[in-house]
């Protein structure tokens, strides 16, 4: 499920990136585009909005590219963070402060039907679904709401309907024995 | 360190916390780490993305964007590493100078009066344009002056409500009917403080039946104190 070309091609392709290739920015587009612009419109929800990221995304690829280091993580993690990055402030940007009581019934049944499907695509045998997996229910709904769809504490706390607080505490438990799991 | 990390990575900071931890990030290799680490622990929920199709004029559109590579021959400045989308921005900005406006005219008009409100609202809606300006005195009472025609259909009416901590929740201050400038008496409630959040909503006639805000907004914003 994730043979993906090697990172070494994709740090390889920001080398060269780093020193003018434009041809390594098309390698990196032809390979990440169609994922990028999913994992954006997931956030975002829409797509001429997430081919605006993923297009803002690249142009600082390229003028970034150069910063990447190995000690940033993989260069598929470091890609990957940029486009979350953009997309996550572009709905912020257009975020509406009252989400906790917000209805939005809509939005609501979309989004969970997505963040149950970006769950049942994840590889089965991989660590992350494992320790997912080993998580209370809601912990790891909360986790995957704001990862998927990019769901602010409050948004998860309406969701859940709990308390602020008690959402905040949540996730932070759900985190703790997710790394521990997969340390 | 590694919740820090983890919480940043979910995006779950707001936006100050967020630049905080990468402007830290630059000069701390234990939270860069932390960084990426939590980075590849999730990344295989989006490397399991199911791709989309892209049109090709995307490609067109970065290309055309590309700045040359700024190396010793110098190119096009880099943009700043919090360089923001662009035309986003220039209609926030616009919505900003046209909201500072209002709220200057309303600040001064309010230091003419006796009476002085705690704080200043002025409200926008979605696409940014202005649509009423709220004063809340501080003592149970508020006034609204819608700026535009807002449409209501028969059967609803606009209830304004507000923020006073996120733990009490929305609180509504009252209705407004039909007239375009109303003095509410609203419940007791705290001092209404600086960046306290405005709304107006359309609800039901005679007004939310929960108690809390459950139809279409029509125009919110954060308060100004007045001094």
């Amino acid at each position: 499920m994730l043979m993906t070309p090697g990172q070494d091609d994709l740090a390889a392709a920001l080398a060269a990136c780093a020193k003018g290739d434009r041809r390594a920015l098309r390698s990196i587009f032809d390979r990440e585009a169609g994922r990028l612009v999913a994992i954006a419109e997931r956030i975002v929800r829409r797509r001429e909005l997430a081919e605006e990221v993923v297009q803002e995304s690249f142009i600082r690829i390229w003028t970034h590219a150069h910063q990447y280091q190995p000690d940033r993580g993989s260069a598929r993690g470091w890609i990957y963070a940029i486009v979350r990055n953009r997309a996550l402030n572009l709905l912020r940007d257009s975020r509406r402060e009252f989400s906790v009581e917000e209805v939005d019934a809509l939005r609501e049944s979309e989004q969970s039907d997505e963040i149950m499907a970006a769950w049942h695509k994840l590889d089965r045998n991989s660590r992350l679904y494992h320790c997912l997996a080993a998580l209370d229910e809601t912990k790891r709904r909360g986790i995957l709401m704001a990862y998927i769809s990019g769901y602010s504490h409050g948004e998860i706390a309406g969701r859940l309907r709990v308390p602020l607080g008690t959402a905040k505490s949540w996730i932070r438990r759900g985190l703790s024995a997710l790394r521990e799991c997969m340390a | 360190m590694a919740t820090l990390a983890d919480v940043y990575v979910l995006g779950l900071m707001d936006p100050g916390e967020a630049a905080a931890i990468e402007a830290n990030m630059k000069g701390d290799p234990e939270l860069r780490a932390a960084v990426a680490a939590s980075r590849e622990r999730f990344l295989p929920l989006d490397a399991a993305a199911e791709p989309v199709p892209v049109r090709e004029d995307l490609w067109s559109r970065i290309v055309a964007a590309l700045p040359s590579q700024a190396g010793p021959a110098a190119g096009a400045p880099e943009p700043p590493a919090n360089e923001n989308r662009r035309n986003g921005w220039r209609t926030t900005a616009i919505a900003a100078i046209a909201a500072t406006v209002i709220l200057a005219f309303g600040l001064s008009y309010s230091l003419l009066r006796t009476s002085e409100p705690l704080v200043v609202a002025v409200l926008v809606n979605d696409r940014g344009e202005v649509q009423a300006v709220i004063e809340d005195f501080g003592n149970a009472q508020a006034t609204v002056r819608l700026l535009v025609d807002l449409d209501v259909p028969e059967g609803k009416t606009i209830q304004v409500w507000t923020l006073p901590s996120p733990q009490m929740g929305p609180v509504s201050l009252g209705l407004i009917d039909d007239a375009r400038s109303v003095r509410l008496d609203g419940p007791a409630l705290p001092i209404p403080r600086d960046s306290q959040l405005y709304e107006l909503t359309l609800e039901q006639a005679g007004g939310s039946p929960t108690g809390r805000p459950t139809g279409l907004i029509l125009a919110k914003g954060l308060a100004r104190g007045t001094r």
